[in-house]
């Protein structure tokens, strides 16, 4: 029996010998297997800068077999691991000519894609062949740590912008509170305002005034907030009726409190009516359908549009046109002024906006403000000079400087 | 306490986005997050000021029969068939009850047989009306006897008419060309100029709004 | 109420049933509810007119038309506000028992408490109803503003100002190569280099005598008056033609509710 299985163990081990030498002739017949490309070298990887951490950047360069050699490197493939020899996992690849790749994770701890912070982290890149069991890897980087940036040095830009433009604010802020006397000129946008309200008392009618369809937080609502409160205030004085149709419910509640206030301060707060600040709906031509009807039920005698305004400026200028009103608009969306500037009596034109409520109240404060940014368009012409001599004389670190990184 | 905590909190919320712009820290950014959120959810507590405000108004006219009240009755009762819609429903039983936001959005069908037929014809007619009002401001414009509304007119005139074909192929086809132009270089200029003086505007007034040196916005110019 | 007033609207009334039930016969056997839908378009149909009736002058249609479009567009902008925000984001984080009542899925997180303090917030905004302590709810506002001031601070300082000083830098002068199409066909959109340099002084000088005209604090007289002049020229000619520009295609908005009147209301076949 024993001589029986050594003979079929031979005759097994010649058998398997002679398919050993058929098997390569076979397999060369079918596709050549790729031999190991040359590894990527000088693998660098370093903390991605000005972002919130969870994120790291690697650098390398290409496996000499990636497009020259033996061109067989088809893609680079990124590992990365919390030790320095074991437990490497794939975290993203690039196609062949990549020598970089951005290895952002999320800050959620639960997450798959979790980079831990301050934390060493090591990672290798393998060139891959068609065969993906075929492959070679670099040598592993590390340690690594990713880590949050409290400041974005790419915004510095911003920032000295928001320091001079802070500076020259407080600057003449406090001069104006010191009494010194301001020059503006005058605004026939501005002038209108009150020889409007004037006339609305002589005609004993109504005057409508529109916050439009902005939001309470957008800078143009507030803004057409604080000339809201000069005209409630005049209004209060003369008596006369104000009507303010609202679009968004939390411009309604300011719009209230500052009518309301603005009453008080003239001394009548008795004639202050709840019902004359009011809302309508948050639908575009809903509110527009009915302040037409107001326009031409109530007949005021003044329409006054300040703040953002949409597709319905046109209609409601005109509305108010066709009813015979005193209009007075202004808002700081360009598209709409061309018909605001057509159909309305004055226009407060973007800037002229903002100027408005310091113009109206003539509070040196506020006309401090007004100072402070007309120095800074000063300093715009004079940038803008220098960076047109920079560019015709090709000094490009001028213009790099104004290179915002969002 | 009813002036000095307002300040208090809009310079300390302010000065925090300003600050959190120059910072992309994780804790600045995860603070941002919860700020953007809350703004959301208290503008939804203010659609209740809003409808009870519509609601208010609306009574008071039909209360005190002032002029048109027969209208408000119009809207009161449009307002509270809609909410009736707009908060019932079918559930996925076929059953009516308070409940039927699903993945295809509201479901009761009377909810979007009123927003096909009633909100959608009125809103696009409203909307078109706008090619009646600019003729007729188009005509306003003509009228007037001043050069800067003659500069407006002349260019409005030039954009307005590059596609008419009365004037022969050789003048349409500069007037496309200056046109075009105008619509490139000089509105490029203009809407720059505007854009950096509304910039500067925007950024005095938020400025003075975070300083606390603004605020129109409380009811106090 | 005027007794022609009276007539038109009795006169209109019995078009409107005539139309709907003329629809209705024209609509049977080719859909199911045929009654109804006819109802629908025809409804749809006098809303439109009721709307175009302004044009013409205030009357009852339009009042009709505009109040029932407050109410029910109020009524849908508060109830996708309650599904999406409140039931969609809020509840989901704030109780289980009430995500469970709107069939919503409840998200637990560690730091699901914040989404308490803007309810609170919220809830403070509503004390504006009361008399007394309306104040309070200027906390909400305030931080609403206070928040949003800042972030439009350096929204707008970025993108409104630094990034178009930078946008201004052209070259206003060029290795002269020649004139381009300019004298040949005048071209002015070739690129030509005389066609470029005369778009880029016009931009740059358009720029800066706009800037001047928004000066506020300078009298406009003299150069500094004649720059400020032509930037307002500048400005005029530039709404000028985003006015006519806009002009087409509002026109093609009004075609489009034309075409709604007659292909579907009335049936003809444009």
């Amino acid at each position: 029996m024993r001589y029986i299985l050594i003979i079929f163990s031979l005759i097994l081990i010649t058998f398997s010998a002679v398919i050993g030498q058929v098997d390569p002739v076979v397999t060369d017949s079918l596709a050549p297997v790729p031999a190991p490309p040359a590894p990527v070298t000088e693998v660098a990887v370093s903390d991605k800068a000005n972002d919130h951490g969870h994120a790291l950047i690697i650098e390398w360069k290409r496996s000499l077999d990636d497009g020259a050699g033996s061109n067989a490197v088809m893609l680079y493939e990124i590992f990365r691991s919390e030790f320095p020899d074991s437990a490497f996992k794939m975290v993203g690849s690039v196609p062949l000519g990549n020598e970089r790749f951005e290895d952002i994770g999320t800050i959620e701890k639960e997450s798959r894609d979790y980079i831990p912070d301050n934390t060493n982290l090591y990672y290798r890149v393998d060139a891959v062949t068609i065969d993906p069991v075929v492959r070679t890897s670099s040598e592993v980087y590390g340690p690594v740590q990713s880590y949050s940036n409290w400041f974005h040095k790419g915004r510095v830009p911003v920032l000295t912008a928001v320091l001079i433009f802070g500076a020259l604010m407080v600057y003449f802020v406090s001069v104006a509170r010191k009494g010194t006397e301001l020059y503006v000129r005058p605004l026939a946008g501005i002038a209108a305002v009150d020889d409007a309200i004037g006339r609305a008392t002589e005609m004993g009618r109504p005057i409508l005034y529109i916050l439009g369809l902005g939001t309470a937080d957008m800078i143009s609502t507030i803004a057409s907030f604080t000339i809201l409160s000069r005209v409630a205030k005049q209004v209060a004085e003369y008596q006369t009726e104000l009507i303010v149709p609202c679009y968004d419910p939390i411009v309604m509640t300011v719009a209230q409190e500052v009518v309301k206030s603005s009453y008080l301060d003239a001394g009548h707060p008795d004639n202050y009516k709840e019902d004359s600040v009011f809302y309508i709906t948050t639908n575009q031509f809903a509110y527009v359908a009915a302040v037409n009807g107001i326009m031409l039920r109530d007949l005021p005698a003044t329409n006054v549009y300040m703040g953002k305004f949409y597709a319905e400026s046109l209609i409601l200028a005109e509305t108010g046109a066709v009813a015979g009103s005193i209009q007075i608009a202004g808002t700081d969306e360009v598209g709409q002024l061309p018909f605001f500037i057509v159909a309305c009596d004055y226009t407060l034109i973007g800037e002229e906006l903002y100027a408005a409520s310091a113009y109206l109240g003539r509070e040196p404060i506020m006309l401090g403000s007004l100072k402070a940014q007309d120095y800074a368009k000063a300093a715009v012409i004079v940038l803008m000079i220098l960076g047109l001599l920079a560019i015709n004389v090709h000094l490009n670190a001028f213009i790099e400087i104004f290179k915002v990184v969002d | 306490m009813k002036r000095q905590i307002p300040v208090l909190l809009v310079f300390v919320f302010g000065v925090f986005m300003i600050f959190q712009y120059f910072s992309p820290h994780e804790y600045s950014e995860w603070i941002y997050k919860f700020l953007m959120d809350w703004i959301y959810i208290i503008g939804i507590f203010a659609m209740a000021l809003g409808i009870w405000s519509l609601i208010h108004v609306s009574y008071d006219k039909i209360k005190n029969k002032r002029h048109d009240w027969g209208y408000s009755v119009v809207t009161l009762a449009a307002l509270f068939i809609m909410m009736f819609f707009g908060i019932t429903g079918f559930d996925e039983n076929g059953e009516w009850g308070f409940y039927f936001m699903t993945q295809e959005g509201l479901t009761n069908p009377m909810f979007r047989n009123f927003f096909n037929h009633i909100l959608v014809p009125i809103e696009t007619t409203m909307f078109s009306l706008l090619a009646f009002f600019i003729s007729s401001a188009a005509y306003r414009a003509f009228r007037a006897r001043n050069v800067l509304a003659t500069m407006l007119l002349v260019s409005a005139l030039v954009v307005m008419l590059r596609f008419n074909p009365y004037f022969g192929e050789a003048v349409g086809l500069y007037m496309n060309k200056i046109a075009a132009w105008l619509l490139n270089v000089p509105n490029m200029a203009a809407k720059r100029a505007i854009l950096i003086g509304i910039g500067l505007g925007m950024v005095g007034t938020a400025l003075k709004v975070v300083l606390g040196i603004e605020r129109g916005y409380m009811g106090k110019g | 109420m005027k007794k022609t007033t009276l007539i038109i609207m009795a006169g209109v009334t019995v078009l409107f049933l005539l139309s709907w039930i003329i629809k209705a016969l024209a609509l049977e056997g080719m859909q199911e509810d045929y009654i109804k839908k006819a109802f629908l378009v025809t409804f749809s149909a006098f809303l439109t007119l009721s709307i175009l009736s302004f044009l013409y002058r205030d009357n009852p249609f339009y009042k009709f038309a505009e109040h029932l479009f407050v109410g029910v567009s109020a009524a849908f902008w508060m109830s996708m506000g309650f599904w999406s925000t409140i039931v969609g984001n809020l509840i989901p984080r704030l109780s289980q028992n009430l995500s469970v009542f709107f069939k919503v899925h409840y998200i637990p997180g560690d730091f699901n408490f914040r989404f308490y303090i803007p309810v609170i917030l919220g809830l403070l905004l509503l004390m504006r109803l009361s008399r007394n302590y309306g104040w309070i709810s200027r906390w909400s506002l305030a931080f609403i503003v206070g928040t949003t001031a800042g972030l439009n601070f350096i929204r707008y300082l970025r993108s409104d100002f630094i990034k178009q000083i930078s946008a201004t830098f052209v070259p206003l002068l060029v290795d002269w190569q020649g004139t381009g199409h300019f004298f040949s066909n005048l071209d002015l959109s070739a690129s030509g280099q005389l066609v470029m340099m005369l778009a880029n002084w016009t931009i740059f000088l358009g720029v800066m005598s706009g800037i001047i005209y928004f000066f506020f604090s300078k009298e406009h007289t003299g150069m500094f008056g004649r720059a400020s002049r032509f930037g307002i020229w500048v400005l005029m000619i530039t709404f000028g033609a985003s006015f006519g520009y806009t002009v087409m295609g509002r026109i093609s908005l009004l075609v489009g509710r034309i075409t709604f009147l007659f292909r579907d209301w009335l049936g003809f076949n444009i």
